[in-house]
């Protein structure tokens, strides 16, 4: 029994250890602030360039072999109430493609341009679903339903507490 | 006394012996990390024909000669053309592609003005004709599956040129070499050995969901053929790869390799060097998709 669990022990850190780390394939400059690269190409020349791409992708799990880190399973939210978040605030976050863009897959009132991945989101006003569900929903919607293609945006932290809240108080507030 | 000191000296030695072992056995066969799979995975086949099953626009783009522009002028229906209308000979007009082409045909001779070069990248006496339509393939000088791109780097790299794969010269070598194939369907065998092992891996790979939006290549190319997504209309996967490298405004000239890392980075993955195993198995799946489909080069995409 000994050795086994000395060597889950010496597993766990060692997998612990590596998850900072990207893999040794991934284009990446490990001194700029902004690691990851997108490449450049330049006419007439044997050599491929790099600029630093718009934003730091290096802390997510990548497709490559050599990548040891795993991707977080899915995981029931540490929801609180009270809500407190401003539904307005949670309009600009669903809109902006840097942060919830949900309108890519969503339809959602007063967008010209809508998604046809995704499903309407409106009547929740309407509708009585509870904070707690809609929060989870945007937190990690593995847990409801464990093939959906909607990002778990809260358990990959690609959006905090507080923009799950705005976007929750966003959602339960379309009619 | 000496001897429980012993004995404690054993076991230790013991315990150690199997902590190493069972380390040594750990790392070895890790399982690997666990991803989120976009599943199920539909049943591909490996040939162009495939698409019947998947999206079953095939009948609309099979025959080039007998393409619907009807369907051209509807942007509603302009994807079940596969956007192929867009390729030669559809496009005559002169663009990049071919300035990229003339560039790729004096580097090619002057790399090969000995023979060597044409060699290495393993054209027997056919020469250049029909070589495209054969990679990947397995190198036994490489010890791995590659793809051509990467060979051409290989092969530069012997004469002590730097051609680096996804470089403009590396591409407009390679569109050189596919201009030798136009028209000659893509014939590569994925049923066995490492180009089987390969292919799996790809396919595998395509189903992966990764990086911050925990998206899989297949949530876009497999599951929304015909949606809108960040305003383009997604095409079936199968017969892809005929017209790469690629003349694209932004990109000049865009490798296979280069897509994927596009693709990864427009879907907030990580992307992962030209020529890395993960994109040489998902360049060998992709193929395999063109299995029977016509090299169609130089190429023009928006
Ligand atoms: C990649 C596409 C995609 C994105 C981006 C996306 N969603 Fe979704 N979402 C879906 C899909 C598809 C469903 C329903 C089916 C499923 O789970 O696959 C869904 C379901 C939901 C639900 C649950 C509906 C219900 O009542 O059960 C809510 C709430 C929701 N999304 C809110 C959001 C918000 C808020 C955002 C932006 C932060 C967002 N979604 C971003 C695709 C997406
Ligand atoms: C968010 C959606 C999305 C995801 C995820 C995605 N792509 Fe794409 N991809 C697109 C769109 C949109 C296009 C342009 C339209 C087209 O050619 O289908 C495209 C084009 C391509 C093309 C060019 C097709 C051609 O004929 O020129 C290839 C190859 C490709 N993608 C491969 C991949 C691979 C491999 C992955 C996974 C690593 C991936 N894509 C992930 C949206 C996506």
């Amino acid at each position: 029994m000994r050795p086994l669990v000395l060597g889950g022990i010496c597993l766990c850190l060692a997998g612990a250890a590596q998850a900072a780390d990207w893999p040794a394939d991934a284009a990446v400059d490990p001194n700029a602030q902004n690691r990851t690269l997108t490449p450049r190409v330049v006419v007439n020349s044997g050599r491929l360039e790099w600029e630093p791409h718009k934003r730091d992708l290096t802390p997510w799990p990548t497709l490559s072999h050599l990548d040891r880190r795993a991707t977080p399973r899915p995981q029931q939210a540490n929801y609180n109430p009270p809500l407190r978040g401003d539904p307005a605030r949670g309009r600009e976050i669903a809109m902006d493609p840097a942060r919830g863009n949900c309108i890519a897959c969503h339809t959602l009132p007063g967008e010209s341009w809508p998604g046809s991945v995704g499903q309407l989101l409106l009547g929740y006003k309407q509708r009585g679903v509870s904070d707690a569900y809609v929060y989870q929903q945007i937190y990690d919607r593995r847990v409801t339903n464990p093939n959906t293609v909607m990002p778990p945006f809260g358990t990959l932290g690609v959006l905090s507490d507080q923009e799950i809240r705005d976007l929750t108080a966003y959602v339960q507030s379309l009619e | 006394m000496c001897k429980v000191w012993n004995e404690t000296v054993l076991a230790l030695l013991r315990v150690g012996g199997l902590l190493a072992a069972f380390i040594g056995v750990a790392w070895a066969q890790a399982p690997a990390p666990y991803r989120d799979m976009d599943l199920p995975m539909p049943d591909y086949e490996p040939h162009v024909r495939g698409d019947m099953r998947l999206s079953k626009t095939y009948p609309y783009w099979r025959d080039r000669s007998r393409l619907d522009w009807r369907l051209a002028g509807d942007p509603e229906e302009n994807w079940k053309l596969n956007w192929k209308f867009m390729d030669p000979p559809f496009n005559q007009s002169v663009h990049g592609g071919h300035f990229a082409l003339e560039r790729g045909e004096a580097l090619y001779k002057t790399l090969n003005r000995d023979g060597r070069f044409a060699a290495c990248l393993g054209a027997g006496r056919a020469g250049l004709k029909g070589l495209r339509t054969r990679f990947p393939q397995y190198r036994q000088d490489l010890g791995r599956v590659a793809g051509l791109e990467a060979v051409i780097e290989h092969c530069a790299a012997a004469q002590g040129e730097v051609l680096q794969n996804g470089s403009y010269d590396n591409s407009a070598v390679s569109l050189y070499i596919a201009s030798h194939s136009q028209g000659m369907p893509i014939r590569i065998d994925v049923s066995r050995g490492p180009l089987k092992e390969a292919y799996e891996r790809g396919r595998q790979l395509y189903h992966t969901k990764a990086g911050r939006l925990n998206f899989a290549c297949s949530s876009c190319h497999t599951r929304n053929i015909g949606q809108l997504v960040r305003g383009s209309r997604i095409t079936t996967p199968y017969g892809d790869v005929t017209h790469y490298p690629v003349y694209r405004t932004q990109y000049f000239l865009q490798s296979l390799h280069l897509r994927m890392m596009e693709c990864n980075l427009d879907t907030g993955v990580q992307p992962l060097l030209p020529g890395s195993q993960a994109y040489t198995d998902l360049e060998v799946f992709l193929t395999a998709l063109s299995n029977g489909y016509p090299v169609s080069v130089p190429a023009e995409r928006n």
